[in-house]
């Protein structure tokens, strides 16, 4: 556990210090909500819509903003092992899970630093969440889960291809399931029957549903359980691979 | 930490070997081999190293010496064959060596965004040191290797070559280990930074008693640091002993005769088959070794001359490092020597000794660039 707190910390710590690899993830998210929130709008006009736009579109700014925020831990990691340094942490005394799970936990915390400015912003456009302030807390939690799913995606990637263009390349690639969702009206006006069944299938609608539940209708058991379930589950199998990368890579048994 | 012990590892050192004498710092191996794909990188190697020595591995660019260190100190595990480092088995008691190991590996694995004292706390305290404890340990280190008067808010990214080699070594000492590996600690540095390198290693040799394994490509190097050396040329093992051993093994003095050609020598070598039977063909190049020389050139001139082989060049030295090498692969091991014998080798020659640590001082690409010409010349044989 304190190898991970001292590996999470440096993590942090070298992020912060090339704050030019962070500011534009944060100006991303930012943009896609002022745009989905002005541009698509009158989505909320339509018949049985719940809620405002503005709720409805905030989960997807911090899906959204997972790419570039809990990818930065394959990018970390790209750089140690680039650099040779990660050659010399494995030389220590440290779990290959510490050396695996340092950089995952500082991407998904990098990524609820980030969440934490879109739902500021959003209480600055008139946001109102249904479940109150411990409602955007959970939201803040899934989040995070989210992006401990998403870094061990990109952690093994990473070590997978050692290359840190090619790491960067299969993190986006993950941009299409955050668009082949209900990312921007609710499933029941989506009108291409492949496009309900790809937003059935497709993990992140479960992540939207979650949070727009918490946003819109307050205290919602079923969609958080569910929403809860795949999100650890997309975790589990995305740190195994992870480890399974790490040990693979260092060829270590 | 005690003082080296100089224990004797005995046939019995790979079966779980106490330390009932002190603390364990040698090195066993036994048939130790790597494949990647289908190279064999490190074929069958044998090593048994007493504690407390400096033990020089001496090898051309892409001869397994790297990979011989990174499986000795876990990082990469055996392909077959078994090794023991400070009494524990790289293989199955991995945490055990990491703990008792230092590693400086050829490429310096450092993180540009940390400042040297970050890098050592976060070092030490992986390997268990409290706050207090880890802080220690940075101060004294950095002194150690000459960084401590260094601006604490500097990057290491920001450090020269010279730098961040010393810093390496430092990390490489955090957990005060009992045994040492330097994988080309001197490789692209200048001759100044190279020699402080040499004081530290031998410091620590003296002082803590640490067993060092030290690879190298720079006959110098090995000869002037180790107590002992194996030369290692694809993959295996071709000589091991202390250095003068090895020398006096080969002849206590070298004959070179030079020739206008290669083939010159090679009809050089035959007329003189009978009165220098210990010899090596070198390029243009014809080397004998004896015991004393000096009697005998008389009549090895005269035969040669009577055979209208000319000349064009004679030296005596005593035999290096290098003449071992060439003597057990029948091929040279110091780039510059090699090259040198083609276009001006009896100005070359001259010196046979002070011409090779000049080739051991040949640094960062121009060695590199050689290095793999005198294995690409090895492998044409």
């Amino acid at each position: 556990m304190n190898d991970i707190v001292l590996l999470v910390t440096r993590s942090l710590r070298n992020s912060l210090r090339v704050p030019a690899a962070l500011i534009p993830n944060v100006a991303i998210s930012v943009f896609f909500l002022f745009v989905f929130n002005s541009g698509l709008s009158s989505v909320a006009n339509l018949p049985g819509f719940k809620g405002s736009y503005l709720a409805f579109i905030i989960p997807v700014s911090i899906v959204s903003a997972s790419v570039g925020g809990a990818g930065n831990a394959g990018q970390l990691l790209i750089r140690d092992i680039e650099s040779g340094y990660f050659t010399k942490l494995l030389l220590t005394r440290s779990s290959r899970l510490a050396l695996v799970w340092g950089p995952m936990i500082a991407g998904a915390a990098l990524l609820v630093a980030q969440v934490i400015i879109i739902l500021l912003l959003g209480l600055a456009l008139g946001l109102h969440s249904a479940s109150g302030v411990g409602g955007m807390f959970v939201v803040l939690f899934y989040a995070f889960l989210w992006g401990m799913a998403f870094a061990g995606y990109a952690v093994a990637v990473s070590l997978k291809t050692r290359n840190a263009a090619a790491a960067e390349a299969a993190t986006f690639a993950f941009f299409p399931l955050i668009f082949l969702s209900t990312t921007f009206v609710p499933k029941e006006y989506i009108g291409a029957t492949w496009l309900k069944w790809a937003a059935t299938a497709n993990p992140t609608t479960y992540i939207y549903d979650a949070m727009r539940s918490l946003l819109i209708d307050g205290w919602q058991v079923r969609p958080l359980l569910i929403g809860a379930g795949v999100v650890l589950a997309f975790a589990t199998l995305t740190g195994i691979l992870a480890l399974r990368q790490a040990r693979r890579a260092t060829q270590l048994g | 930490m005690g003082t080296g012990m100089g224990m004797d590892m005995g046939k019995d050192a790979g079966m779980g070997r106490g330390t009932e004498m002190g603390l364990d710092r040698s090195i066993w191996a036994r048939g130790l081999t790597r494949t990647f794909a289908d190279m064999t990188a490190v074929d069958g190697v044998d090593l048994t190293i007493d504690s407390g020595r400096i033990f020089g591995f001496l090898g051309p660019n892409g001869s397994g010496k790297t990979t011989m260190v990174r499986m000795l100190t876990t990082i990469l595990k055996p392909s077959a064959g078994s090794a023991r480092v400070a009494g524990f088995d790289v293989s199955e008691q991995q945490g055990e060596v990491r703990e008792r190991v230092g590693v400086a590996l050829q490429e310096v694995g450092l993180d540009g965004l940390m400042t040297a004292r970050e890098m050592l706390v976060l070092q030490a305290r992986l390997f268990r040191a409290d706050r207090e404890q880890a802080r220690a340990t940075a101060e004294r280190l950095l002194a150690t290797v000459g960084l401590d008067n260094v601006d604490p808010k500097k990057r290491v990214g920001q450090f020269s070559g010279g730098m961040r080699r010393r810093l390496d070594l430092a990390l490489a000492l955090v957990n005060d280990p009992l045994v040492l590996f330097l994988d080309e600690p001197t490789t692209g540095l200048d001759p100044v930074s190279r020699s402080a390198i040499w004081d530290e290693v031998r410091r620590l040799n003296r002082e803590k008693g640490m067993t060092i394994f030290l690879t190298t490509q720079y006959l110098e190097e090995a000869d002037k640091l180790a107590d002992e050396v194996a030369i290692i040329d694809r993959g295996r093992i071709v000589a091991q002993g202390a250095p003068e051993a090895l020398k006096r093994g080969i002849g206590n003095e070298v004959v070179k005769f030079t020739f206008a050609s290669p083939d010159a020598a090679a009809r050089a070598g035959d007329v003189l088959s009978r009165q220098a039977p210990d010899r090596r063909l070198d390029g243009p190049s014809l080397l004998c070794y004896f015991t004393t020389a000096a009697g005998r050139l008389p009549e090895l001139i005269r035969t040669l001359d009577e055979a209208g082989l000319a000349l064009e060049g004679l030296t005596v030295s005593e035999p290096t490092l290098d003449d071992v090498f060439l003597q057990a692969t029948g091929h040279r091991l110091s780039p510059k020597q090699a090259a040198g014998n083609g276009a001006n080798g009896a100005a070359a020659e001259v010196g046979d000794a002070a011409g090779v640590a000049g080739a051991g001082d040949s640094a960062d690409a121009a060695a590199e660039a050689s290095g793999r010409r005198t294995s690409k010349r090895g492998r044409r044989r």
